[in-house]
């Protein structure tokens, strides 16, 4: 199996949807000859041409609203948003217009629209940077949301986001973009919707998204030395969520720990935790633990961000906590 | 032809508005679209225009609030006869409550007996059915702290929680802690009753004070609802030797691992065919409309240790009387476990309340809103009755219907329950 | 970039008798739409909120009237009568006002939702400016695909201060996207006059197009005519490759901002006077010279049209409450 880095394995994603149908293209700023400020582009623009490789002015609503349109008519825009920060100037096409016209129209409309973003902290980029904001759509019916943390799962996730027929907010993370990870020969699509469990165990079960997946699975061996056996499973697909994995998972290991790089409060992990306490109420002999990072603008000096992120250490904390005795 | 002028909807949200003043008089000439009256929105006050043209021959209501769709006045040609029109408006305004006439046909009946009983349970109520949570709640009163997964194995295995230490934080029981316990209960304490929910009794001579469980608060909200109800009782006395008999022919014909047919199974079937009889008492009063149902789902009245609660028995009318009782008995075990669904409380039509049981004579019950009447049955009791002149003892059963008068009249109320004496001393008039 | 006005002379050989008259029908079937809606909603029928389109019946007509089936428009919160002139059925859309599933949206967007892709209606929309940028994503695809068509976005003067409309109108430029950008310019964003929403007089609102580069067409919103002429060259303009227009129409609306609006804000007087002067319908008939026989016998008819429709939408089905899940996901 080929080696690829996480960008690589989406930029291989974009490429062959963009070799395979013609209705496909991509929009963004600075996603043409400089290939994308995270580099995700690179070398795009040489085989497919401005036309399909689009530089767009700084103008996130328009050009989240020119996707739905595009959309509307039968192609399949990929819009790039620098930041998942500048999300917030799209809110409204994203939300009021992309997520509500085949609701509206009475099914007459579709919207198969991609956006595709990144965030993440760890490098001093101060608070509007470094967001992490994917509870904000899971709340909003009639969007997709995706949030891969492998080479292997962006780029099948990717292919089958962009081939979703609604629109699919897919979230990349920062720190991922460099990590290596083995990949199938051929690209194989991967269904939204599905979870996936990166490791068993019998005794917590930890769901985990984004960088935090990689977190959660370094916790994972550190506790099983301390005779913890630990589940990690990553939803990948965060709307619509692959619920029965998820519980499955719960009441085979009865404790759980939600962990992610977002604020905690109103994060996807009270979702998750909801849903778990009312899935698997009677087989939970602990208090469900929720990681994430602290409640506060993200700070820039390094120490103060590495405080309030949450990393491995934070995730055997909560494990600790789930199978702690008085 | 007249128009009546009636309150316009003149925004999104706009249910009412305040007339001010009228800009004409009764009896001056309007052209359509010329200013009529002054209406105070809560957004602003403006002039509304008429939308018909003619004299104003009468102005229905001169100001105050109004719902849309009142009739506020009419305008029509001279000399027109408008005096029948009233403010009443398309449905979409109940009338206010002044012009509502109610009247009490018959006094309350001196009952001594409390109407104690009936609605924990009605259709959209949603009393919460559950039995105390823990299986074997803690006989010091004391909340036990332990992981669900710790309660439900509990649970399971009959185990008091109550009895054992927890090893989790805070002294949590966890799973693990009822895993290593026994089977069977610690020897130094008694099984718990499955469903005690007795506090310690308190030291002599001090009050107990018992907080309402939510069943009980639920009961409590439910019976003032009722108490608004303008309600007249009626009462009657019919002979139920044949009531018994038809019973105990019943019970003769059951079959093995039947459930046992009861005096009550027998009353359910007969009042469920009277109350086909009598539409009007097979009814729901919401807001302000009667609702006749096309079936008979009678609820019947269970004391439980958590309150009482009113599970239904559906389409009573089309049930055998044996089937009447499978259903009763299943629904009274489960009321009783606190097992109940909310189906099994849902879309009650009419209820019955018997307290025959306890040697209750005679009683008059509460309404079980939205339903329009309730039947309390008292004891079968041997009594003396006047038959042609002579004097005889024969068992006779009391029944008293009290009925809600802004959906029944005297008469009807009179007309079923003179039904359901029919039927209770000849049975086979309804099997 | 020079301001071009483009006229007919009047009296000229601009657009037929037998089109005017066309127009003149449609036009009246919109008002008395708008009417019927008015009483209806008064009346308790209607759910929701409606905002009626009495006195921009010429815009809607007219720029409609210069597009093919397959241009797509994306309307605003004040629809019915670009539908209408679009082409939904009536039918359609007061069976959607009443919510009922036959509905040209099923009952599931009202008034502010109207869709009907078929005659190219891709919604009216209830955020202002909202609808714009998709019109500018709609053009795009038809270039990149090459195909003979135009995305068309109505809006009003209160738009024109919105982010959207200034991303949306910069980016059509920059790709020069075959699309139009039509202002019917009433002078009011609900109950704020021009005065108080822009720097700009109200009657050089068009000129925001000029900051982007992009070609304006102005003419009185109010004469069908020449509101018709002018799309017509703002489409050829648009699909010729040269780039998107702004087509500014002076319009005025007779009613409130929406039905049960008293229109405090409004002076009295002025609103009286522009009914008197400014009514598209009376304009055109007086230029038509309908007599009072003529007018009458469309008018029925139209009236006709309308009434059914209500009887229809009444009679019409109600969706069943689960039917609310059914289009959230493709």
């Amino acid at each position: 199996m080929p080696e690829v880095t996480y960008r690589e394995a989406v930029r291989d994603a974009l490429a062959r949807a963009l070799r395979e149908d013609e209705s496909i293209f991509v929009m963004g700023e600075d996603i043409a000859e400089m290939g994308g400020s995270m580099g995700v582009t690179q070398g795009l623009l040489d085989e497919f041409g401005p036309e399909r490789i689009r530089n767009t002015p700084i103008s996130e609503m328009a050009i989240v609203g020119s996707g739905i349109g595009a959309a509307m008519q039968g192609m399949r825009p990929v819009v790039e948003i620098m930041y998942e920060d500048f999300l917030t100037l799209s809110m409204e096409q994203l939300v009021n217009q992309a997520a509500k016209h085949r609701t509206m129209s009475g099914g007459q409309l579709k919207v198969p629209l991609t956006i595709r973003t990144q965030g993440g902290a760890g490098w001093s980029p101060g608070a509007q940077h470094a967001q992490q904001l994917e509870a904000w759509f899971v709340h909003v019916p009639g969007l997709k949301v995706v949030f891969a943390s492998t080479p292997e799962d962006v780029r099948g996730l990717l292919w089958s986001a962009i081939y979703d027929d609604n629109p699919v907010v897919f979230f990349e993370h920062r720190t991922l973009y460099p990590l290596k990870g083995d990949v199938p020969e051929e690209l194989e699509p991967i269904p939204l919707g599905k979870a996936r469990v990166h490791r068993e165990g019998e005794d917590v079960t930890v769901v985990a998204t984004g960088r935090l997946v990689h977190e959660a699975l370094k916790a994972a061996e550190e506790a099983d030395g301390e005779g913890i056996s630990v589940e990690v499973v990553d939803p990948r697909t965060l709307l619509p969520l692959d619920e029965e994995t998820i519980l499955a998972s719960v009441r085979k290991t009865t404790r759980c720990v939600t962990a992610h790089e977002a604020v905690t409060r109103g994060g996807f992990g009270s979702e998750l935790a909801a849903i778990v306490q009312h899935g698997a109420f009677d087989w939970l002999d602990a208090p469900i633990e929720r990681v994430g990072a602290k409640f506060a603008p993200l700070p820039f000096a390094p120490a103060m961000e590495q405080w309030v992120v949450p990393h491995a250490a934070d995730v055997l904390e909560a494990i600790r906590r789930t199978v702690a005795r008085a | 032809m007249a128009v009546e002028v009636k309150l316009p909807r003149l925004g999104q949200g706009m249910e009412a508005g305040t007339i001010v003043r009228w800009l004409k008089s009764e009896g001056d000439a309007v052209a359509k679209g010329e200013p009529l009256y002054e209406l105070d929105t809560d957004k602003v006050t403006q002039e509304v225009e008429a939308e018909a043209e003619g004299v104003l021959l009468r102005i229905v209501v001169a100001d105050g609030e109004v719902d849309v769709g009142t009739t506020v006045g009419v305008i029509g040609a001279e000399g027109e006869d408008v005096s029948s029109v009233t403010a009443s408006g398309d449905g979409a305004a109940a009338p206010p409550p002044e012009t509502r006439e109610v009247e009490q046909e018959t006094p309350e009946t001196a009952a001594d007996a409390p109407p104690e009983a009936t609605a924990a349970a009605a259709p959209e109520g949603v009393p919460e059915p559950e039995a105390p949570a823990e299986a074997a709640p803690p006989v010091s009163g004391e909340r036990v702290k332990a992981s669900p997964l710790a309660r439900r194995i509990a649970r399971e295995r009959g185990i008091d929680l109550a009895s054992l230490t927890g090893t989790g934080p805070e002294g949590r029981i966890v799973a693990d802690d009822v895993e290593r316990a026994k089977a069977a209960p610690a020897p130094a304490a008694a099984p718990a009753p499955p469903t005690a929910s007795a506090p310690a009794a308190p030291p002599p001579g001090e009050v107990e004070v018992v907080e309402l469980t939510s069943v009980r608060k639920t009961i409590a909200r439910r019976l003032t609802e009722a108490w608004d109800a303008p309600v007249f009782q009626l009462t009657v006395s019919a002979d139920a030797s044949q009531l018994a008999a038809t019973r105990e022919r019943m019970v003769e014909l059951m079959r093995e691992g039947d459930a046992k047919p009861t005096v009550s199974d027998v009353l359910t079937k007969l009042v469920a065919s009277a109350l086909m009889r009598h539409r009007a008492v097979n009814a729901h009063f919401v807001e302000g409309r009667i609702h006749r149902h096309p079936t008979a789902n009678v609820g019947i009245a269970v004391a439980t240790p958590n309150g009482l609660v009113v599970p239904v028995i559906r389409e009573a009318e089309r049930r055998s009387v044996q089937e009447i009782a499978a259903v009763r008995a299943d629904l009274v075990s489960r009321a009783r476990d606190g097992k109940l669904q909310l189906a099994d409380l849902e879309d009650g039509t009419f209820t019955v309340s018997n307290l025959g049981m306890y040697g209750i004579e005679q009683f008059v019950a509460v309404l079980n809103p939205p339903q329009v009447a309730i039947l309390a049955v008292g004891s079968i009791a041997e009594r003396p009755r006047a038959v042609a002149g002579a004097l005889v003892v024969a068992p006779t059963i009391t029944m008293t219907v009290t009925c809600d008068h802004r959906a029944i009249d005297g008469s009807e109320g009179a007309e079923f329950l003179q039904t359901v004496q029919a039927l209770v001393e000849a049975p086979a008039l309804a099997l | 970039m020079a301001t071009v006005e483009e006229r007919a002379g009047s009296g000229g050989s601009g657009v037929s008798e037998e089109m005017l008259r066309g127009f003149f029908r449609e036009m009246l079937l919109i008002r008395r739409f708008e009417e019927k809606v008015e009483e209806r909603f008064r009346a308790g029928d209607l759910p929701g909120f409606l905002h009626v389109a009495i006195g921009q019946e010429a815009t809607a007509t007219g720029v409609c009237a210069a597009l093919e089936r397959s241009d797509v428009i994306a309307s605003t919160h004040r629809a019915h009568g670009h539908a209408i002139a679009k082409g939904t059925p009536v039918d359609a859309i007061m069976a959607e006002l009443y919510g009922k599933e036959e509905g040209c949206s099923g009952g599931f967007g009202g008034s502010m939702h109207l869709y009907d892709v078929e005659v190219g209606l891709l919604g009216a929309n209830a955020v202002v400016a909202g609808g714009i940028p998709a019109v500018v994503g709609s053009a795009l695809a038809f270039k990149l695909r090459g195909e003979e068509r135009v995305a068309v976005a109505f809006f009003g003067d209160g738009a024109t201060n919105t982010g959207t409309f200034h991303e949306s109108l910069n980016l059509a430029q920059l790709w020069k996207v075959p699309a139009v950008f039509v202002l019917e310019n009433n002078g009011w964003a609900e109950s704020t006059p021009a005065v108080q929403h822009s720097p700009l007089p109200v009657d050089e609102l068009g000129k925001r197009a000029l900051a982007y580069g992009m070609k304006l067409i102005e003419v009185d919103g109010q004469d069908v005519e020449l509101v018709y002429l002018a799309a017509l060259a703002a489409r050829e303009h648009a699909l010729s490759g040269k780039g998107p227009v702004l087509l500014h129409l002076r319009t005025h609306r007779l009613a409130g901002h929406y039905i049960g609006d008293a229109q405090i804000y409004r002076d009295k007087e002025e609103l009286k006077r522009e009914w008197e002067s400014k009514d598209p319908i009376a304009l055109l008939r007086s230029r038509l010279e309908l007599s009072d026989e003529e007018f009458d016998a469309i008018d029925v008819e139209v009236t006709a049209e309308v009434e059914a429709s209500v009887e229809r939408a009444k009679a019409g089905t109600d969706p069943a409450p689960e039917d609310a899940l059914k289009w959230v996901y493709a």
